[in-house]
């Protein structure tokens, strides 16, 4: 066994790492192994998050034909481990990216929908809800209200948007570029 | 097409069956035969890295004791469905895709079986017909298995087109995506079989169709059934969303319309790649380095895993607008979706499952 390993092992188990991702992590070629060892001390990653981290890892590896190391090595993804904030906040960040990475046309789609949510300006009491994940290309609408003189002018306010409204119906539909 | 076979297990109350005498015939001296008195044990996986894989070369000719005949199991009324009658003549698949549900579906008995009693689905669908007269039916044999992959073997097509060409309330469809179209060009069908091809475009089927024809040399066997007087369709299922499959599966669109004139297809069905957890599972496992495997699927209502919903829909329109475009105007349907994607795609609510299916089998 490689002092590496030795190490990867060590941790492993300290954080009670499952054994099929103690496996996937020794199966990474050498620069991998140690880059991802690298990563989850410089982020304290707990063991859910090591666990997410190579399931993701491996399956933007895949997806890219790029090995992890490169992977760690991207700009976006290398100036987490350096980033100012608290290392709990930076493994967050850093999960997230790996999220970002492997569904990127799904986050460009999420980012694009909920800027034109917020666009709307709507009020407290109405509230827009993407499917989760956007599975599918319905949106639920939420209205609060105590009487039937708020309803109507929610439903007023609505109505008003009714373009804008189409228009995220659209983008969900698929009509944008994704 | 070849494909390798290791053992030939046959159970003796099927010894004397004629789908025993042709595979023995067609197999020829050098794969094994085993005669046994209960095939269960047969049908079970090996003690093997990959039973699923191993289940593929092991030939099982056995009864079967259920019904031959079952709605289509992906039905449901969560979904627009096509109204698809299924006759399950054989358990398995001697090709190799990577993200086939068989995996999950015959986990627990994937050895390939043939059943030798096949000739009793005819009584059944006799049954069908008389049970609502008038009615016109479309039942296929390519859900559990590929109707044709082992039809140099076995030759149940023959049989089957045999019995459909003179009933006027059947239609039958052959699902394939192989080329093995050499029966099928000797039996004048008289209008009464489809046959239909999954098409998936050329990086689809290098990265995951493992052991099926080409998808150039499936349209090619489509135009030759096509001449010889068959009606052909095509399956765009599953669909996959990679980065490049738009334009990818426009070409393919191109294509099949520069070898096959649109009023010669009689129908297209559109679907996602869907995959249950488990399906993934063993999908990744088998296959740890097939991208197509890694879409940006997500979990629906349905538990399955599919590309997010604005990215299908759009692929879904890419390809009926490439068709539109080509001016051809050929019945589709979507396979396990809402009502509410197919009127997005196809700017239509769907008719009801029986309609589609009569309308499909009448063509």
């Amino acid at each position: 066994m490689t002092d590496l390993d030795s190490q990867i092992r060590s941790l492993a188990a300290a954080r009670r790492l499952p054994d099929s991702h103690l496996e996937k992590w020794l199966r990474l070629d050498e620069s991998s192994r140690s880059a991802v060892l690298e990563t989850a001390r410089a982020l304290k990653l707990r063991t859910g998050q090591i666990v997410a981290a190579l399931d993701l890892l491996e399956e933007i590896s895949v997806r890219e034909g790029e090995p992890v190391a490169a992977l760690l090595d991207r700009p976006a993804v290398r100036g987490l481990a350096n980033a100012a904030g608290s290392t709990p906040s930076r493994a967050h960040a850093f999960l997230d990216e790996l999220r970002a990475m492997r569904f990127p046309r799904l986050r460009e789609t999420i980012d694009r929908v909920e800027a034109a949510i917020a666009a709307l300006r709507l009020p407290h009491e109405i509230k827009l809800v993407l499917p989760r994940e956007l599975s599918s290309d319905e949106l639920t609408i939420q209205l609060t209200v105590s009487d039937a003189e708020g309803l109507e002018r929610l439903l007023g306010m609505l109505k008003e948007k009714q373009s804008d409204l189409e228009r995220i119906f659209s983008m969900l539909g698929g009509d944008d570029e994704v | 097409m070849k494909f390798d076979v290791d053992t030939l297990t046959i159970a003796e109350e099927s010894r004397g069956s004629a789908l025993a005498s042709r595979l023995v015939r067609a197999l020829g001296p050098s794969v094994p035969v085993n005669y046994v008195s209960d095939a269960r044990d047969a049908v079970r996986p090996l003690p093997v890295a990959d039973p699923f894989d191993a289940g593929k070369r092991r030939i099982v000719v056995m009864k079967r004791r259920t019904p031959f005949l079952m709605a289509c199991p992906a039905g449901s009324s969560k979904f627009a469905c096509c109204g698809y009658l299924v006759l399950v003549l054989a358990s398995n698949c001697p090709m190799d895709c990577s993200y086939c549900f068989l995996q999950e579906h015959v986990a627990n008995n994937p050895s390939f079986q043939l059943y030798s009693n096949f000739a009793d689905c005819f009584a059944e669908l006799e049954r069908l017909a008389a049970s609502a007269p008038g009615r016109h039916f479309r039942v296929g044999t390519g859900e559990l298995a590929d109707s044709l992959a082992m039809d140099s073997l076995t030759g149940i097509s023959s049989d089957l087109i045999e019995f459909v060409r003179n009933r006027e309330f059947l239609t039958l469809e052959l699902k394939t995506k192989t080329d093995e179209i050499d029966n099928l060009l000797k039996i004048d069908p008289r209008g009464r079989v489809i046959v239909s091809w999954t098409l998936s475009p050329d990086a689809v089927w290098k990265s995951s169709e493992h052991r099926t024809a080409s998808p150039s040399a499936r349209i090619a066997a489509a135009r030759a059934v096509l001449e010889t007087g068959y009606r052909i369709g095509f399956h765009f299922d599953p669909m996959i969303a990679y980065p490049e499959a738009e334009q990818d599966y426009a070409g393919l669109v191109d294509e099949l319309l520069s070898t096959i004139p649109a009023e010669g297809i009689s129908f297209l069905s559109m679907g996602a790649l869907r995959m249950t957890p488990g399906l993934r599972n063993a999908a990744r496992r088998r296959f740890p380095n097939d991208p197509m495997l890694l879409g940006e699927e997500v979990p629906g209502a349905d538990g399955r895993l599919r590309a997010f919903g604005a990215l299908r829909i759009r692929l879904y329109r890419t390809l009926q607008e490439r068709f539109e475009r080509a001016g051809a105007q050929i019945p589709s349907y979507l396979c396990m979706e809402s009502s509410a994607v197919h009127q997005r795609v196809f700017g239509a609510t769907p008719s009801t499952p029986a309609t589609i299916g009569e309308r499909l089998a009448i063509g």
